[in-house]
């Protein structure tokens, strides 16, 4: 009799296990992110949760979880030490998922967060008024040579994608700028249009609005390739600096997650990705989207996580 | 300005639909109760609400976002009048002046002017937004590093007046604050400071937590102890201060509105110290300070017209340059976004019709928030003649999940219970806390902006005394300090020349 309880509750079991990766997802998803309501990672996420639903199919449901502070710290540390059954994700953002554990002791590795698919790439780019001295990338390199130091711009923070990609240009070019920090996008884009900084490094979505009305003049895009919305807009490698950096954001989870999990959600983010509906919303609110599976991504952190932790022992970008 | 009014009336009838005018509506009803409420503020009000206007078309969203932050600026007084808790973080200032007139039995007048003070000052702001939009956006950029150090310096000096009568207890308070204000990541070296290793505080203290824990925690403590027995001044409600005549009240709008729209205009200054702002420029203005903190109607007039004269005014940046003035004007920027809007001058062009809707909505809203205050207001006064045994946990629990849903964060509901104890014991040690708060706000602003203009100049400091808008600020400073001063040289020798 009891063996038989036993084998039954066995093959309860195994059958209940079997059922649940095959019927993904039984109950609500949660997706973390890690940042504010409101805010750009949140907003994009609001827009894409829906139409994952969608293509999850069997009326899936997302509920979106907001856990901001510390950079992104505590929501990524909430996300890798999650259960890894598929039924916690959230979104990722480079760099800070890659530089926080560089940077700190943080409370969560790289190695925890299994990366599902990219969303976005949003390219890194520099930027000045019209009425500025340079104009050109070259132009900038010669008279930061003259004026070693001189040269000012504003980033969104320290160890931030754009603060980091000028690092990178300052040493490809063999200068020295001088970096100001601000406490966000809105600031730096104040700073800049005001005439207070001579440079300003944001995101070339955050830069195509200002460059159609003419009030900001891009010096150059650091994609691989252009942007259709800024096809315009020279990339440095094509000006001769091999500068390649953005900021991603894409969807991760904790790792473990089953394999057939993993491919029912990368599946779901492409055809929400390639949706159409989608993409027209995504449209509207300039995302550069940029779908990459797990693979890719994973590649994309891992050369990431290569690239700054030599950046950081070479010369730490913040004080620690 | 002809072509103005043009686009204001093209866009009249768009917002005279039923969803919209029912969207508004409901928004500003939203708004006055998350006011209202400790601990919940508009930022949060409008982002919680993001998600649900994905599917509405854009100008009723706007149009109940535009409710919902003017309310809120009107709905922070109510319990700050009643029961001396602060709605919002701009509500502080109406404590100094309208608990004393609810004490003194004078509750439904103080109402009464605050709900009239904050309708007139969103209107304010509204037309000025409608009407000044571009020009005024250009003052926003003119302001650099240096202008912000010497704007958190002046506004660092109203702590003076908050001194109260002991100031070695008010710097105390001061000091205290500008303490909280270092917690968290450096941000120009990325050194963390005071952090104590904790990943919770890298972020630095919210100030609604803040907020919550120095002013809604100590009253609902006190109620729990001793429940006050209400004398029969407060019980009748209805009472008047001598001599009130709303005339009165007139210069202190204009002069209130004034100092709302240039606060909300700039960025980075939001409704607290608009309101902070205006109640010390007004007891500062009139000969009979001792009155101020007394319930002095002029008291709670000033900083109420204020902080609903900000609101429409943080937009003009928004919209204009896409330069958020503030945390709510930033979570507006998120929701118009959403809805395909791209702030800058190219809204006006391509999107007029939405663009002068959003900002005539902030002028009906103002309008709406009058009617309802009017039909709220005989139903909040009577928070006055609830139990406190009922009354003291409401508040409590309010505060718990209100500070909760900011970032849906446990340890800062500790926190915020911690700086309630702090709050309280500060209140029995009667050191003031006003100025921990006005510390907190503007001090990392001094700081920041401080290192910035010495990070721009290559560690020049004269970079500080260059620019007109510089030496205004420094002007205004000197003028501030001195003038006090003076006049008390100037009365001392004539006290002495009568004594002789």
């Amino acid at each position: 009799m009891n063996r038989l309880t036993t084998a039954a509750v066995a093959a309860l079991m195994t059958l209940a296990g079997g059922a649940a990766w095959a019927d993904y997802p039984e109950r609500p998803i949660t997706m973390i992110v890690a940042y504010s309501a409101g805010g750009g990672t949140d907003i994009a996420a609001r827009t894409l949760a829906p139409f994952i639903e969608k293509h999850l199919g069997d009326g899936a449901s997302i509920v979106v979880l907001n856990r901001p502070g510390a950079s992104g710290e505590i929501g990524f540390a909430e996300l890798a030490k999650a259960n890894p059954d598929g039924y916690t994700i959230g979104f990722i953002n480079t760099p800070n998922v890659v530089t926080i554990p560089i940077q700190r002791d943080a409370r969560y590795t790289l190695e925890g967060i299994q990366a599902v698919a990219n969303v976005v790439t949003d390219p890194g780019a520099f930027s000045v008024l019209p009425q500025s001295e340079f104009k050109t990338l070259d132009e900038l390199v010669e008279y930061a040579k003259a004026n070693p130091g001189k040269v000012t711009y504003g980033t969104t923070g320290l160890g931030s994608d754009d603060h980091l990609a000028a690092r990178a240009f300052e040493k490809e070019a063999g200068i020295k700028l001088t970096h100001v920090p601000f406490s966000g996008n809105a600031d730096v884009r104040a700073a800049a249009l005001g005439g207070h900084i001579m440079l300003c490094n944001m995101n070339i979505s955050e830069t195509v609005a200002d460059a159609e009305e003419g009030a900001l003049i891009p010096l150059g895009q650091m994609a691989e390739s252009r942007w259709d919305e800024a096809a315009d807009v020279p990339t440095f490698r094509e000006q001769g600096y091999d500068v390649i950096s953005g900021s991603q954001r894409g969807i991760g989870a904790p790792v473990g997650l089953p394999d057939d999990v993993l491919g029912k959600l990368q599946a779901a983010v492409k055809a929400a990705v390639e949706d159409p509906e989608f993409q027209a919303r995504a449209a509207e609110q300039k995302l550069a989207l940029d779908y990459k599976d797990a693979a890719a991504f994973t590649a994309d952190l891992e050369a990431m996580h290569a690239t700054y932790s030599q950046l950081w022992d070479e010369e730490p970008w913040a004080q620690n | 300005m002809l072509d103005t009014l043009h686009q204001i009336v093209a866009a009249l009838p768009a917002l005279m639909t039923v969803p919209v005018v029912l969207s508004m509506l409901l928004g500003t009803a939203v708004g006055i109760a998350v006011g209202a409420l400790p601990g919940l503020s508009a930022t949060m009000g409008i982002a919680v609400l993001i998600p649900l206007t994905f599917t509405m078309e854009p100008l009723a969203a706007l149009g109940m976002m535009a409710g919902i932050y003017n309310g809120a600026m009107y709905g922070g007084s109510i319990p700050a009048i009643l029961l001396r808790i602060p709605g919002t973080p701009a509500g502080v200032a109406t404590v100094f002046d309208g608990y004393p007139m609810a004490q003194k039995g004078q509750g439904r007048l103080a109402l009464r002017i605050s709900l009239a003070s904050s309708a007139i000052g969103s209107a304010v702001s509204a037309v000025a937004l409608l009407l000044l939009a571009p020009p005024l956006a250009m003052v926003a950029l003119k302001f650099s590093p240096a202008n912000y150090f010497w704007l958190a310096i002046f506004g660092l000096m109203t702590i003076a007046v908050l001194l109260s009568g002991n100031p070695v207890k008010g710097l105390l308070a001061a000091c205290l604050g500008l303490v909280i204000g270092c917690i968290g990541v450096d941000p120009i070296t990325g050194v963390e400071r005071f952090a104590f290793n904790q990943l919770d505080l890298l972020s630095g203290i919210d100030i609604v937590v803040l907020l919550t824990g120095l002013y809604a925690i100590p009253p609902a403590i006190d109620l729990a102890i001793n429940p006050p027995k209400l004398g029969t001044e407060a019980r009748q409600l209805d009472g008047r201060p001598e001599g009130f005549r709303w005339s009165q009240l007139v210069p202190v709008w204009v002069k209130a509105s004034v100092i709302g729209v240039v606060t909300g205009i700039i960025p980075a200054l939001g409704g607290n110290v608009a309101a902070l702002f205006a109640w010390n420029e007004q007891r500062r203005g009139d000969p009979d300070k001792a009155k101020y903190g007394q319930g002095a109607p002029e008291g709670v007039a000033a900083p109420e017209c204020a902080n609903n004269a900000d609101t429409a005014a943080t937009l003009i940046p928004a919209l204009t340059l896409g330069i958020p003035g503030s945390a709510v004007a930033a979570v507006m920027l998120g929701a118009m976004l959403v809805h395909g809007l791209i702030p800058g001058p190219q809204l006006f062009r391509d999107n007029a019709d939405v663009t002068y809707g959003f900002m005539l909505s902030m002028l009906i809203t103002a309008g709406m928030m009058y009617v309802l205050g009017t039909v709220g207001a005989k139903a909040f006064i009577y928070v006055l003649r609830m139990p406190a045994r009922l009354l003291s946990p409401m508040i409590m629990l309010m505060s718990v999940i209100g500070v909760y849903a900011i970032h849906n964060s446990l340890f800062e509901v500790w926190l915020m219970l911690g700086f309630g104890l702090l709050g309280f014991l500060m209140e029995k040690l009667d050191i003031p806390t006003a100025p921990t708060v006005l510390a907190v706000i503007l001090g990392p602003m001094a700081e920041d902006a401080l290192r910035r203009t010495l990070l721009i100049s290559g560690g020049d400091a004269g970079a500080l005394f260059s620019g007109a808008i510089s030496w205004i600020l420094i002007a205004l400073l000197a003028v501030s300090t001195c003038l006090p001063l003076l006049k008390r040289l100037r009365s001392r020798r004539t006290g002495a020349r009568a004594g002789a």
